[in-house]
């Protein structure tokens, strides 16, 4: 009986033990020196814009810009600027990146080389056409580049208030698809990201 | 100890240990919230406990050639809770497509509800799951 006894209270322990164990959550954190951690995770180091923010940003906006069927056909796009408005260092560059790549896997739409990367495609045929190494039938001919129907352009602002206890920072990034030709504004989205903080 | 209370003590501390075993065993899987339909439940990959966070609905289209999901949260609780979820995307075998969304924290206030979209990355999503988790406190 007294064995009875001992396993019952063994059982309760485990149960006890068991109950104390919470699940972790999805958070950046650092358990030694250094780790690979998840590059999916909630990044909550600082309040400033961080990884999870290009994420959220970037899924956002391309999963507004598959859903309105804008890219029937299979029209081409470019990047043009995407504003910086906030008091931080953030390249604009890195969000727009993660969006054109999901868009291009997508196979919904086009993407022709932006202006700040039109000088590496002009250097490349000249290249194959002027340096006269090249066989003729092989090289890309020059003025057969397939010019962009839309624009894609956009800012990032944010808004900071603060008080002796708490630092809130709001950031609003707008995104905008532009037809190049008319100058019209074929879609628009934003996506809002607030973030809170103990000071 | 007489026979009789020690037939007694044994049978009180065999049903304590089934007591016991039962909510151990209970306690090591996910529990849906009861208001999580089964069918929504299916679709749903929960880590740990729902902790008063329901699903009551889900709303799946194809639209434009990709899929759009739709889910409700309900907090049935008095207490916030800090959700952490993403979703991710299958093929018509099963397979992953893409290399996984973020994961999101959201906060959702005791007896409110909230919606949580997402649109497919690509036409070959034919299914998906939402991954969650509620945090206890």
């Amino acid at each position: 009986m007294s064995r009875l006894i001992t396993s019952a209270l063994l059982l309760c322990a485990t149960l006890g033990l068991s109950a104390c164990e919470t699940l972790s959550s999805p958070v950046v954190r650092l358990d030694r020196q250094v780790n690979y951690g998840d590059a999916k995770s909630v990044e909550l180091v600082t309040n400033e814009f961080g990884s999870t923010d290009l994420q959220m940003i970037a899924e956002k906006m391309v999963g507004s810009l598959l859903e309105t069927g804008i890219f029937q056909g299979r029209p081409t796009v470019t990047i043009s600027t995407v504003k910086n408005k906030t008091s931080e260092y953030i390249d604009t560059t890195n969000v727009m990146n993660s969006i054109q790549t999901t868009l291009v896997k997508s196979g919904k739409v086009r993407f022709v080389r932006s202006i700040t990367e039109m000088q590496q495609g002009v250097d490349e045929l000249q290249r194959q056409n002027q340096s006269g190494l090249y066989k003729q039938t092989s090289t890309a001919k020059i003025g057969k580049m397939t010019a962009a129907k839309y624009t894609l352009e956009g800012e990032l602002t944010s808004i900071v208030k603060q008080n002796a206890s708490t630092k809130d920072v709001f950031y609003k990034f707008t995104l905008k698809m532009i037809d190049v030709e008319e100058g019209s504004i074929e879609w628009q989205d934003e996506k809002e990201i607030r973030k809170t903080s103990k000071r | 100890m007489t026979d009789a209370k020690r037939v007694e003590t044994m049978k009180a501390v065999r049903k304590l240990m089934l007591a016991l075993a039962t909510t151990l065993t209970l306690t090591a899987h996910a529990q849906h919230d009861p208001g999580t339909p089964a069918a929504v439940a299916a679709k749903v990959a929960l880590r740990g406990d729902a902790n008063g966070v329901r699903i009551p609905e889900m709303r799946v289209v194809r639209r434009n050639d990709i899929l759009m999901v739709q889910a409700d949260l309900a907090n049935i609780g008095n207490t916030d809770r800090t959700i952490f979820y993403r979703f991710r995307w299958l093929d018509n075998i099963g397979s992953q497509v893409g290399d996984g969304e973020s994961w999101k924290q959201m906060s959702l206030l005791g007896q409110a509800q909230q919606t949580v979209k997402s649109v497919a990355p690509s036409s070959v999503v034919t299914d998906f799951r939402l991954e969650m988790n509620v945090e206890s406190r």
